[in-house]
C-alpha cells in the first residue's frame, strides 16, 4: 500500500496508522497520550495531521491509513493546531526542564523543541504539589499532562491497579487507591507507570539529581532476581562505576515491564559489605590473603585429601543465583579434574522434582512453553504459586490475560494474591495435590472428557492410567483435600471446557515429600486433556532463581553432564573423556545436596565448594545443617557478600556479580539470555571460571576457561540441546533450547504436536502421602514458607539494596484471624514460633491470606528465618525437602504497635 | 433496584456498614454492580465514608482507585456528610448567562459557606451543576428535588428560610436517595 505524506509517497502496510508510518520514515509528529503499549488513546491531540478529503484535523495515532492516502504534517495551519495543544499543555501546571530528571528523553519537551516553543504564551499554573511518600516513586503533579499512559500502564499493562483517574474537568487528577500518598497506597512499586510517563510527573526517586539520562552510558542486560529473566538497560555511572537508574527492555520475555526488585534493588553490586580479596581462616579468624595463597591452599587441601580418601569425599555446589558459564566451569573442574559427580546446587531445595517428574514423562524436564503465550491461552490453572510476589512479571501477563476474558483458576492453601484477580480461588490443604488432581481427572475420564485421540495417539499406556484411575472417586479425593465435590466437579468441567490450558505452579507443588509424584500428576493431566505440544498451554514450573534453570542446563546435578547427558551412561561418558581430553571420569551417580552434607557427620564428605549458595539460612533444620557444616574438613565458599555459611568457612573467596562479568541465565521458558559487563568488580574479585581454570593449572589440567565466552564456547563444542546458541546470536534477545544448530530457531514450544522428547508420553501412578510432620496438639500449626515480592533468596542483595528494607524491615508470621483471635494476637505483636527443631521471635502479621491453623514465613532474614523451623524430611526420588509443611507452635511474646492494614491486593500489612 | 429500608440495627456507623454489607453482597454477582451499591451508599448514610470505599472495593474485588474514581467523576455522590438539604446552582450556560453566578455568590453569603460545604446547624450543603436539563427556566436552583426557576439573587433568603421553617421532613427526601 502507498500513501503520500507531505506530498511523498511512503510504502505502508495494513492496519498501520499514519503516526505508525510516519515514524519509521523519520517524520516527527508529537505524541504524548500514544505509547505502543498503552494503545491509541487519541487524547493529548497533539499529533493531529490533515489528510485530503477528510474534514477538520485527524488524529494520527489512531487513524488507520488508506491506499492513496494524502497526509500533510508539516503545514503552518497543522503547525500551528499542534503548536496551540502543546502550548496550552504548557500552561497546565508548571514545565521547567532545568532541574528534572526526565530532560532529554521526555517527550512535552521534544514536542516543544520540534514546534518551536520556548515558553507557554500563557500563564503557568503551579501548584508545588508533589507526591514523595513513596520509597521509588516521585509524582510531581505540577508535570502531569493527564495523558493516561500511567493510569494505563498500571491496570492494563503490569495490572496492579492502582493508578486511577480521580475528579472531573479540570480537577481530573492522576491519583493511588482512594486518592491517598503513594506511599500509603496498595502500589508495589513495580514503577512501569514511571518508565511510561512522557513527561517528568513520574520519576524515580533513587536517581533524582543524579545525572540526565543522556550523562549515563547504557548497558543492556538480563535481571539477577527470580526465573523470568526480564531484560533492562542499566543507566550506568562511569565514573563512579555504579548503576544509577535501571529502565525495562521493550522486548521479550518482560517488554519492558519489571518488579520492584529489579527496577529499584541494585545497589548491592556497589555495597561496601561486598567481599573483595579472598580471606583464609587463621586462628579462628577470616584473614585477607592473595589469590595465590588462598589458591595453593585449595589445591593442597584438596590433593592430600583426595589421595589418602578418593575422589568422592569431594563435594561442589554451583548455585542458580550465579552464570551458565561459572556452574559448567565448577561442574567441569569436579568431574574432570576431581573425577567426581558429587556437584548439585539450588535446584536440589526448589524444582529438582521438577526435572526429575517431567523428564520421566515427556522426556524434558522443563517448562513446555513460553511465557508470551499465557496472553493467548483460554484457561490459565494456577497452582502451588504465589506468582504476584515470587514471579511478578509472570503475574502480569496472567493478570491481563484474565482481564482479556481468559479464565483463571488459583488453588493453593493461602489466599494468594492473585487469587483476586482469578474466576475460581479453590483453597486446598496443604500437601493434598495428589488426591485432588487425581479427582479432577476421575471426573474428566468417567465424563468422557478426556482428549481420547492424544492419548491413544501420544501417550504410551493410556489403558493403564484409565484402569487406575477408575476408581478414585470425587468423595475420596474431597474427604482428603478440603475441597467441596462440587466444586472438584466445576473445576473439571472448566478444565475440560477449554480448548487451551496452561497449568502454571511453583514451588508449592515440589518442596513436599511428595513433590516428584505432584509434577507427575499435572503432567497426567495435561495428557489426559491433550493440552501439550501447542501454543498457549504445556505443564510450566516456574523457575525460581535467575539461573536455576541455567544451572541444571549445565549440569551442576550429580546425575547428569550439561545438557541433560547422563553421568552413567557410558556411551555419554565416553563422549565427554573425549570432548574434555581426560580419563577417568567417574561412573557412578554423585550424592545430592542434603546427602553431601549429610555424610560430612560421617566423614564421608571432607570437602565442600560452596560458590553462591548460603547453604546454612537455605537447608531446612538449620541446627541441623550447621552441624553438618562444622564438621567438615574444609569448606571453601566463593560469594558476594559475607553470609551465614561464609562464618563457617576456611577460604572464603570473591566472587563478581551479575554486571561485572559477561555471562549468560537461562530462565523459565529455556531462553539463554547475555548479561554484559556493567561496572568493575569491587577490589580483586574474580570470576567462578577464573577461578576454576587458576585451580586447574594447579592439578595440572587446562580447563580453557580464558573469558566468559570461552567457557561457553568449551560447554557448547560439547553440548547438544545449546550446541548452536552462541553469544552472537543472544546479542539482541535470548534463545531458547533446544536449539541444537547454529542455524535453529529455537524452540519456543517443546513436544510440539504431542511428539514428545522420550516419543510417547508416560503417565504414571501417584499415590497420596501426608506430609512428614503432621500438627499435633503440642505443635497445632502447620507452617509454610516462601518468598517476599519485596526480598530474595538470603536477603543478600535486596537487604544491601536501599530501599527495599525501609519497606518490608523484618520477617513477618503470618496468622489466620480465626488463629489470632483465639491467641489475642493482632498485627505487629511480637510472637515465638518453635518446631521441634528450634525457635524464632518475629512479628505477627494477621490476615486471611493464611487460612486456620496454617502460619506462614519467609527465609530472608538472617534474624528470624523459616528455616530454623523446617523440617528435613524430603521427597524420596530427588532429596528436595519439604519446606511447605511443617509442625510448629505460636506463642505470644509482648504487645506491638497497632498496624492499619487495609487488607487485600498487597503484599505487606 | 433493591429498596433501602430503615436500618433495623440503629444508626451508628456500625450497623450502618453491616447493613450496607448485605447490600453488596446481594449486588455482587450483577454485572454493573458498582453504581447502584454506591447510589445505596449515599442513600444509607447520606455520603460514602471510607470505610464503606474499603468495603464496596473489598466484595466487589474492584480497584480501589476504580470505586473512588466514579464517586468523584459524578456530582451525585459525596465524600463528606451533607446536610438535611443539598441546593445545587446550576452553572450551565442558560443559568451562567442569566446570572447563576450572582445566585451562588447570595447562597454563599447568605450560607457563610463555600461550595462543597455545609452549614454548622447541618441543615445546607452547596453544591453546583452543570445543567439540570430545564434552560427555559433558567437561572435555576435545585434543593433536594425541589426545582426553583428563574430565581433572583434577592430570592436567596426567602428560599433559605422558607426551608428553615419547614416542620416535617420525611428521612427519606433528606438523605437524597432515590
Amino acid at each position: 500500500m502507498q500513501i503520500t505524506i507531505n506530498n511523498k509517497s511512503y510504502a505502508a502496510q495494513e492496519n498501520e496508522t499514519v503516526l505508525d508510518v510516519a515514524k519509521r520514515n523519520g517524520i516527527y509528529i508529537p505524541t504524548l497520550c500514544y505509547h505502543a503499549k498503552t494503545g491509541q488513546a487519541a487524547k493529548c491531540r497533539a499529533c493531529v495531521v490533515s489528510v485530503e478529503g477528510m474534514r477538520g484535523y485527524q488524529t494520527s495515532c489512531n487513524l488507520k491509513i488508506k491506499e492513496g492516502m494524502s497526509v500533510v504534517t508539516d503545514s503552518k495551519e497543522i503547525k500551528d493546531a499542534q503548536r496551540m495543544v502543546v502550548d496550552l499543555m504548557l500552561s497546565s501546571g508548571y514545565h521547567n526542564c532545568l532541574a528534572c530528571d526526565r530532560s532529554g528523553t521526555c517527550e512535552l519537551q521534544d514536542a516543544c523543541y520540534h514546534l518551536g516553543i520556548e515558553k507557554t504564551t500563557f500563564s503557568d499554573h503551579p501548584t508545588g504539589i508533589k507526591d514523595e511518600s513513596s520509597e521509588f516513586i516521585v509524582i510531581d503533579y505540577d508535570k502531569c499532562i493527564k495523558c493516561g499512559r500511567c493510569v494505563a500502564a498500571c491496570n492494563h499493562s503490569v495490572v496492579n491497579e492502582v493508578l486511577g483517574f480521580g475528579f472531573r474537568g479540570l480537577e481530573t487528577t492522576i491519583m493511588c487507591d482512594d486518592n491517598i500518598p503513594m506511599g500509603e497506597s496498595t502500589c508495589v512499586q513495580c514503577g512501569e507507570c514511571v518508565q511510561l510517563c512522557p513527561t517528568g510527573a513520574l520519576t524515580d526517586k533513587k536517581s533524582r539529581g543524579l545525572g540526565r539520562s543522556y550523562e549515563f552510558e547504557k548497558v543492556d542486560t538480563t535481571c539477577p532476581y527470580c526465573g523470568v529473566g526480564c531484560q533492562m538497560t542499566l543507566h550506568v555511572d562511569r565514573a563512579k562505576n555504579k548503576v544509577v537508574r535501571v529502565e525495562g527492555r521493550e522486548v521479550w520475555p518482560n517488554n519492558g515491564m519489571l518488579c520492584v526488585k529489579g527496577r529499584y534493588g541494585f545497589e548491592f553490586h556497589a555495597s561496601p559489605k561486598r567481599l573483595q580479596y579472598p580471606l583464609i581462616r587463621k586462628n579462628g579468624k577470616h584473614e585477607r590473603a592473595t589469590w595465590d595463597e588462598a589458591l595453593d591452599l585449595i589445591a593442597e587441601k584438596i590433593k592430600t585429601t583426595v589421595d589418602k580418601h578418593g575422589p568422592d569425599v569431594f563435594s561442589a555446589l554451583g548455585s542458580g543465583r550465579i552464570t551458565n558459564e561459572n556452574n559448567y566451569a565448577i561442574q567441569k573442574f569436579t568431574r574432570a579434574v576431581i573425577k567426581t559427580n558429587n556437584i548439585d546446587h539450588c535446584a536440589r531445595t526448589c524444582h529438582a522434582p521438577t526435572v526429575a517428574g517431567l523428564a520421566h514423562a515427556f522426556g524434558s524436564g522443563a517448562a513446555t512453553n513460553s511465557i508470551d503465550e499465557i496472553l493467548e491461552t483460554e484457561l490459565i490453572f494456577v497452582i502451588g504459586s504465589n506468582m504476584t510476589e515470587a514471579h511478578p512479571v509472570v503475574s502480569y501477563y496472567v493478570k491481563r490475560a484474565a482481564q482479556n476474558g481468559a479464565k483463571l483458576i488459583v488453588c493453593d492453601p493461602r489466599k494468594v494474591d492473585i487469587s483476586h484477580w482469578s474466576d475460581l480461588y479453590v483453597p486446598i490443604r496443604v500437601g493434598t495435590d495428589v488426591p485432588f488432581l487425581n479427582g479432577l481427572m476421575s471426573e474428566i475420564l468417567n465424563n468422557g472428557w478426556e482428549d481420547k485421540e492424544f492419548m491413544k495417539n501420544n501417550t504410551e499406556n493410556p489403558e493403564e492410567i484409565k484402569k487406575w484411575l477408575k476408581d478414585f472417586t470425587l468423595e475420596q479425593s474431597s474427604e482428603i483435600s478440603g475441597v467441596p465435590v462440587e466444586t472438584m466437579k466445576h473445576v473439571a468441567k472448566m478444565l475440560a471446557d477449554a480448548k487451551k490450558v496452561s497449568i502454571l505452579y511453583t514451588l508449592g507443588i515440589t518442596e513436599h515429600v511428595c513433590g516428584t509424584d505432584n509434577v507427575k500428576t499435572l503432567a497426567n493431566l495435561q495428557m489426559i486433556l491433550g493440552h501439550l505440544g501447542k501454543r498457549g498451554c504445556g505443564v510450566n514450573p516456574l523457575r525460581g532463581q535467575n539461573n536455576v534453570q541455567g544451572a541444571c542446563d549445565m549440569g551442576a546435578l550429580p546425575n547428569v553432564f550439561h545438557n541433560y547427558q547422563s553421568c552413567t551412561n557410558e556411551q555419554a561418558i565416553v563422549k565427554m573423556e573425549n570432548d574434555w581430553g581426560v580419563t577417568g571420569l567417574s561412573r557412578k551417580e554423585g550424592y545430592k545436596l542434603p546427602t553431601m552434607l549429610h555424610k560430612a557427620t560421617t566423614g564421608d564428605t571432607k570437602i565442600l565448594f560452596c560458590v553462591g549458595d548460603n547453604t546454612v539460612q537455605t537447608e531446612p533444620n538449620t541446627a541441623k545443617t550447621i552441624k553438618e557444616v562444622e564438621a567438615l574438613d574444609f569448606l571453601v565458599v566463593v560469594d558476594i557478600f559475607p553470609n551465614m555459611t561464609t562464618e563457617y568457612a576456611d577460604v572464603i573467596l570473591p566472587d563478581v556479580c551479575f554486571n561485572e562479568d559477561e555471562g549468560t541465565y537461562s530462565n523459565l521458558d529455556r531462553r539463554v539470555q547475555f548479561l554484559r559487563k556493567a561496572v568493575d568488580a569491587p577490589g580483586e574479585a574474580r570470576p567462578t571460571w577464573w577461578i576454576m581454570q587458576e585451580l586447574g593449572k594447579r592439578f595440572g589440567v587446562d580447563l580453557k576457561f580464558t573469558s566468559a565466552n570461552a567457557t561457553w564456547e568449551d560447554m557448547r563444542q560439547s553440548g547438544t540441546i545449546m550446541g548452536g546458541i552462541t553469544y552472537d546470536r543472544i546479542q539482541h534477545i535470548g534463545l531458547q533450547w533446544p536449539c541444537p544448530t547454529i542455524y535453529h530457531p529455537g524452540t519456543p514450544i517443546l513436544h510440539l504436536n504431542g511428539k514428545f522428547t522420550r516419543g510417547k508420553g508416560l503417565f504414571s501412578q501417584t499415590h497420596y502421602r501426608s506430609q512428614a510432620e503432621l500438627p499435633d496438639k503440642e505443635y497445632p500449626f502447620i507452617l509454610s514458607t516462601g518468598r517476599r515480592l519485596w526480598h530474595y533468596h538470603t536477603g543478600t542483595q535486596t537487604r544491601n539494596s536501599i530501599g527495599l528494607e525501609n519497606i518490608f524491615p523484618e520477617e513477618l508470621l503470618e496468622i489466620s484471624p480465626v488463629d489470632a483471635k483465639k491467641m489475642n494476637v493482632k498485627t505487629g505483636d511480637m510472637v515465638k514460633a518453635t518446631s521441634r527443631r528450634g525457635t524464632i521471635t518475629l512479628k505477627a502479621w494477621v490476615t486471611e491470606r493464611s487460612p486456620e491453623g496454617v502460619t506462614w514465613c519467609a527465609f530472608h532474614f538472617r534474624e528470624a528465618h523459616a528455616n530454623v523451623l523446617t523440617n528435613d524430611a524430603y521427597d524420596d526420588v530427588t532429596e528436595t525437602p519439604e519446606y511447605k509443611a511443617c509442625a510448629i507452635k505460636v506463642e505470644k511474646v509482648s504487645d506491638g504497635v497497632a498496624v492499619i492494614d487495609r487488607g487485600f491486593r498487597q503484599a505487606r500489612p | 433496584m433493591a429498596k433501602v429500608e430503615k436500618c433495623s440495627c440503629g444508626n451508628d456507623e456500625e450497623g450502618l456498614l453491616n447493613r450496607l454489607e448485605e447490600i453488596i453482597i446481594s449486588f455482587k454477582e450483577k454485572p454493573g454492580a458498582l453504581i447502584p451499591v454506591l447510589q445505596a451508599t449515599q442513600s444509607l448514610f447520606g455520603y460514602i465514608p471510607q470505610e464503606a470505599i474499603l468495603k464496596i472495593s473489598e466484595i466487589l474485588n474492584e480497584p480501589l482507585q476504580k470505586v473512588y474514581g466514579v464517586i468523584t467523576f459524578y456530582s451525585f455522590f459525596s465524600l463528606k456528610p451533607r446536610g438535611k438539604y443539598l441546593i445545587r446552582v446550576c452553572l450551565g450556560t442558560a443559568c451562567y448567562v442569566q446570572g447563576a453566578n450572582e445566585i451562588l455568590t447570595a447562597l454563599k453569603q447568605q450560607l457563610s459557606i463555600e461550595i462543597g460545604e455545609t452549614s454548622p446547624d447541618k441543615l445546607f450543603t452547596l453544591d453546583v451543576g452543570r445543567c439540570f436539563g430545564a434552560c427555559g427556566l433558567a437561572p435555576i436552583i435545585m434543593v433536594n428535588d425541589d426545582v426553583h426557576q428563574w430565581v433572583k439573587p434577592n430570592d436567596v433568603k426567602k428560599i433559605i428560610s422558607s426551608y428553615k421553617n419547614k416542620k416535617e421532613v420525611k428521612q427519606e427526601e433528606a438523605k437524597n436517595g432515590y
